[in-house]
């Protein structure tokens, strides 16, 4: 490890002052969970790191908007969504999905602002975050701006974030009533392992008849994505076994997967089959049962 | 099964052995006040509170830290080191490289078996990750920063990763003659060989299997693979050294071999051992990975060098380069009777060694002989090679080849049973070897509890009760296994146990408490024999200054060696008090016992009242001064096998088997396996601490647990491709089944200190066939390649359904 700058700003202006466009070793600081341990394995070699722990007041908790929607500060730890009762009540697919994140270690620890920023499609949230239609503000030196969850990921490990832009906090708007939603992730490896394929399933279901369907499969792929076949062979449809199946297979013949040590890019394809048609008949039962 | 313990004192007297004490603790054993006691760990607090000792804690004043190079290439000849820009670094005090190693050690090979391996690495390389340079500095990150800047430029050769291919006619050599180490007579031949890649071969042949085969009703003939795994311990590697004036050296390692560790630094500077002090701390795990030399040899050269204390710390990351476990191809062939009486077996087993031999050829030697499994086969040929191959070494890890075995012959077993139509443990009882015949070896068997163990498995698992198959997608099955280990040979132990002035009293011995609760059982036995409660004895870590040899922490090995050590040790003390104690009353040695803590006559010799220790050794010395030392030591006996048959009639002191039952939950869509009860039944002799054997049990199955269902090293051009607990997981707790037994059967060894034996590894024999033989029996898969991911079960369940996973890679 070699020599870098550590600063703590006290505001967000000043940390994103001290972000450099052009460096690409400098980065913000949160949880500092992925950063560490890339910084270890000597993948990242910090020039500057700018530790955001100073500002995590003014970006940290679960906040209840005008509109009905939450906005989140990105310095609210995992384990802090887990417990909002706010969050709870209003999106509990997100505190169920947080239960299985990882583990408690890097959940008391880890932020949403980092969870979301770094790019990873391994990550548990991002799917959920994208059915739920929410959005980023990220700021940067020119003020703030909107990023739908939907356009945050654009490759592997690549946002749509400048590098002198950080996420402030994120909108989740009021979801409608008779909306079910659901997250199943498969590990391959170790139950905590990171997931092999996350799958999060968002369906209103009006008179026995799906009047609109969000999919949103992570891991198995590039970056996390919408899966418009399948959305759209669920849209208008009954919720039924069959339904679920055919949409499963359109999301399992579109995916893009990538082979690696979690399984070859065919087994993925396979995994997805199977994890549409979970998440999708989980969000039915969470319906059925209210829970 | 209480058995009575003869005491050397009273043997020589007519009186009858004393009655069970009516406060007695355990009512099982109730001559015994400490023995057979579940005692909380001694150390327990200062663990939870931090306190404790670990050797990754401390440091010296003015000590440098030292950073490994690490090769980048599987094979290859070094054309060319650049140091300069390392040294540039601030704070780099020296580069040491293998020209320097030289200027102190002109010849740096080291190892237990054979002297193949250099310090650093000379003229070549053989595995990504070898040692080929370490920078000094003043801090870790500059010598981090340094480390990275050496260009080392090389010119590849050849190389070769598969155990097979490596052993077969035309395969790169990696070594260009064999090395044995002199020390050893049974490996002389190989002195000078050259050509190969075989380090060692080893034969055992008994009855003749030929004739055998041709006259079976079946024969059945399987090839069986495992791959390598990591040890994974939570302090990685760590060792310091500094000179002690001109012509000394002290290591501080976190070793499980300090004895060792002495005895090869000295023979590597040509020092007499007196003048090299090795000494350890508490082990933050060690299942193997921490023995013989790993880091010592290099921090001993940096520091004579460099006349400063060094230090080398590995991170995680670095272990997966530096010891493994050996991944192995077992090729099995069995004949069978009509009746499932199995008549003849050979085994061939290439074990994959890695780069440099490490304990590799004892363990596909030690492990190898018992490739037959716990059985009576009449006839028997097994053929064992340890291979040397270009992927980071491969030495001992809990069950030090064991586990390979039995995956190899309990697979097969259940796939004969199921072929015969016989329920699978009748038909390990239809076969299995009982005291008094002879082993593949020769070797006639004893103090092995077979049916016993058998029966407490059908009990726990209730076998013959019907079981639910599950359900959908989702479907059952259950499965057992045995495993046998012979406890390794030669090996010896001392111990030392002193009583001072106010009649307290310590235990001094080389075994290491790596997590296994050593302390706490050497206490016990030394606490049963003196007569004080267990928390009375201190247990004085491995110093070799200070500590008698012991061969290692190894191998399940010390409870029983150093158990009997530190009795022996134990007893010798307590005679010399109870000397003193009779010179006192008057009375006669025999009459007097430790007990509750002091001197006293026995039942029916009335005339004396007692006598603390403190008292005891006022009467000796006067004063409150003077040490009492005991010394005791136990060195099996051991007939070495014949060279061409393996046959010997002396080859082991102790057997171990261990059963495994499982029962899984398949999920068919994903392959992935829940293992929803795991029960482990252990051959124990005695349980000197039941807690402890259970701990130990219950550990290395969850250890198993992980390299059975998904754990492995995955290779890419013999770079670890997931080198990093990231991506190489391990168990974490939601992974431990929902119900985890641990059973053991107690029938005292004769030679085991109050009847014991080794348990440490026993717990990983079996559980790996379990769960494969549970998912034949769940969903008719036949599988013979760990681990068993998710993705190799649903690759072989729709092989089976002919429907199969397309392949892309």
């Amino acid at each position: 490890m070699r020599r870098f700058e550590l600063n703590e700003p006290a505001t967000l202006e000043e940390a994103i002052g001290l972000l450099d466009p052009d460096d690409p070793g400098v980065r913000a600081l949160a949880g500092a969970t992925a950063l560490i341990p890339m910084m270890k394995s000597g993948v990242f070699q910090p020039t500057r790191l700018v530790s955001l722990r100073r500002l995590d007041g003014e970006l940290r908790g679960v906040h209840e908007e005008n509109d009905g929607g939450l906005r989140i500060g990105a310095m609210t730890t995992l384990s802090e969504l887990e417990r909002s009762p706010r969050l709870r009540a209003s999106v509990p697919v997100i505190t169920r999905a947080l239960r299985t994140l990882s583990n408690v270690r890097i959940r008391n620890v880890a932020t949403l602002g980092g969870h979301l920023g770094h790019g990873d499609p391994h990550m548990d949230l991002p799917p959920i975050l994208m059915t739920l239609n929410a959005r980023v503000r990220a700021v940067g030196p020119k003020g703030h701006r909107w990023i739908d969850m939907t356009d945050l990921a654009v490759g592997y490990y690549q946002t749509t974030l400048e590098r002198d832009e950080l996420i402030a906090d994120v909108h989740v708007p009021g979801q409608p009533s008779g909306v079910c939603t659901a997250y199943a992730k498969f590990t391959a490896l170790s139950a905590d392992d990171w997931p092999t394929v996350g799958v999060a399933a968002w369906l209103q279901i009006e008179a026995s008849q799906i009047t609109e369907a969000r999919i949103a499969i992570s891991a198995a792929t590039e970056r996390p994505v919408r899966v418009t076949a399948t959305e759209a062979i669920l849209t208008g449809g009954p919720p039924t076994t069959e339904t679920f199946a055919t949409a499963a297979e359109a999301a399992a013949d579109t995916a893009e997967t990538l082979a690696d040590i979690r399984g070859s890019a065919a087994y993925k394809r396979e995994m997805i089959r199977v994890y549409v048609r979970r998440a999708l008949a989980q969000a039915l039962a969470v319906r059925d049962t209210g829970n | 099964m209480a058995t009575r313990e003869a005491e050397p004192l009273s043997a020589t007297t007519s009186a009858p052995i004393e009655a069970p004490a009516e406060d007695a603790p355990d009512r099982d054993h109730p001559r015994f006040r400490e023995i057979g006691r579940s005692i909380p760990r001694l150390e327990s607090a200062a663990k939870v509170n931090g306190t404790v000792e670990y050797i990754h804690n401390l440091r010296l004043p003015g000590m440098l830290h030292g950073r490994i190079h690490r090769s980048t290439v599987p094979h290859g000849r070094i054309v060319r080191i650049d140091i300069a820009a390392a040294l540039e670094v601030e704070g780099v005090h020296a580069v040491i490289t293998a020209e320097e190693v030289l200027k102190l050690v002109p010849h740096p090979y080291y190892g237990p078996a054979f002297h193949d391996q250099p310090i650093l690495a000379l003229g070549k390389v053989r595995h990504v990750g070898e040692p080929v340079a370490i920078a000094l500095a003043d801090d870790p990150h500059a010598a981090e920063q340094a480390a990275d800047l050496i260009a080392v430029e090389y010119e590849p050769l050849e190389a070769v990763f598969d155990e097979v291919a490596a052993a077969s006619p035309g395969a790169p050599v990696i070594h260009d003659v064999l090395k044995p180490a002199g020390t050893f007579t049974d490996l002389k031949h190989l002195a000078g060989r050259s050509g190969t890649n075989v380090a060692l071969d080893t034969h055992v042949r008994r009855g003749d299997v030929e004739q055998a085969f041709a006259s079976a009703d079946h024969v059945f003939e399987h090839t069986f693979r495992t791959g390598k795994v990591m040890h994974a311990t939570f302090e990685p590697m760590v060792s310091l050294a500094e000179p002690q004036g001109p012509s000394g050296l002290t290591i501080h390692t976190a070793s499980q071999s300090p004895s060792f560790v002495r005895s090869e630094i000295s023979r590597l500077l040509g020092w007499p051992e007196n003048r090299v002090r090795v000494r350890t701390a508490f082990l933050g795990g060690g299942l193997g990975a921490k023995l013989y030399i790993k880091l010592e040899a290099m921090v001993a050269v940096c520091a004579l060098l460099l006349r400063k204390p060094v230090r080398i710390a590995l991170t995680m990351d670095e272990q997966f380069y530096t010891i493994t476990k050996h991944g192995a191809t077992v090729r099995m062939k069995t004949g069978v009777r009509r009746d499932g009486r199995m008549t003849a077996r050979t085994v061939e087993t290439y074990w994959n060694g890695g780069a440099y031999a490490d304990i590799g050829p004892r363990v596909s030697q030690k492990s190898g002989f018992t490739a037959a499994g716990p059985y009576d086969i009449e006839h028997v040929a097994l053929d064992n090679y340890a291979v040397y191959t270009n992927e980071p070494p491969a030495g001992a890890l809990r069950g030090f080849g064991i586990s390979q075995l039995v995956w190899a012959y309990e697979r097969q077993a259940d796939i004969i049973a199921r072929a015969l139509g016989i329920d699978p443990i009748e038909f390990r009882r239809r076969n299995a070897i009982r005291n008094g015949q002879p082993f593949a070896t020769g070797t006639t068997v004893s103090g092995l509890e077979i049916d016993a163990v058998l029966d407490r498995l059908a009990e726990r698992m209730a076998w013959h009760e019907p079981f639910d198959r599950g359900t959908g997608t989702t479907r059952r099955g259950r499965g057992i296994a045995i495993g046998l280990k012979a406890c390794v040979a030669p090996t010896s132990s001392a111990a030392a146990v002193h009583v001072y002035g106010d009649g307290s009293c310590a235990v001094q011995c080389s075994t290491v408490d790596m997590g296994q609760a050593s302390d706490t059982t050497m206490a016990q036995i030394a606490a049963e024999v003196l007569g004080i409660p267990t928390t009375g004895v201190h247990v004085v870590h491995p110093d070799t200054d200070v500590t008698p040899y012991d061969m290692a922490t190894l191998g399940s090995r010390s409870t029983f060696h150093m158990g009997n050590a530190v009795r022996r040790a134990a007893e010798d003390a307590r005679d010399q008090l109870l000397r003193i104690a009779a010179g006192a009353s008057g009375l006669a040695v025999v009459d007097l016992e430790c007990v509750d803590q002091a001197i006293r006559s026995k039942p029916g010799v009335p005339k004396f009242v007692g006598m603390t220790f403190r008292e005891a050794m006022l009467a000796r010395f006067g004063m409150q001064a003077g040490t009492i030392v005991g010394f005791g030591s136990y060195t099996p006996s051991y007939v070495k096998p014949d060279a061409q048959t393996g046959q010997s009639t002396d080859i082991t002191p102790f057997w171990m088997l261990g059963g495994a039952g499982a029962e899984i939950a398949v999920d068919c869509e994903t392959g992935r396996i829940e293992v929803t009860k795991l029960v482990n039944v252990a051959d124990v002799g005695r349980a000197i601490n039941p807690a402890s054997v259970e701990r130990q049990l219950t550990g290395a199955a969850i250890m198993q647990l992980g390299f059975t269902l998904f754990e492995e090293m995955v290779f890419s051009d013999g770079q670890v491709v997931n080198a990093s607990l990231a991506d190489y997981k391990i168990p974490g707790m939601l992974d431990i089944p929902q119900d985890l037994q641990a059973a053991f059967v107690e029938v005292p060894h004769r030679d085991g200190p109050f009847g014991a034996k080794g348990v440490g590894e026993t717990g990983i024999f079996s559980p790996a066939p379990a769960i494969a033989n549970a998912l034949y029996d769940a969903v008719g898969v036949t599988t013979f390649d760990m681990p068993l991911t998710p993705e190799r079960v649903l690759r072989a369940l729709r092989e089976m359904e002919r429907r199969p996973l397309e392949n892309d890679r």
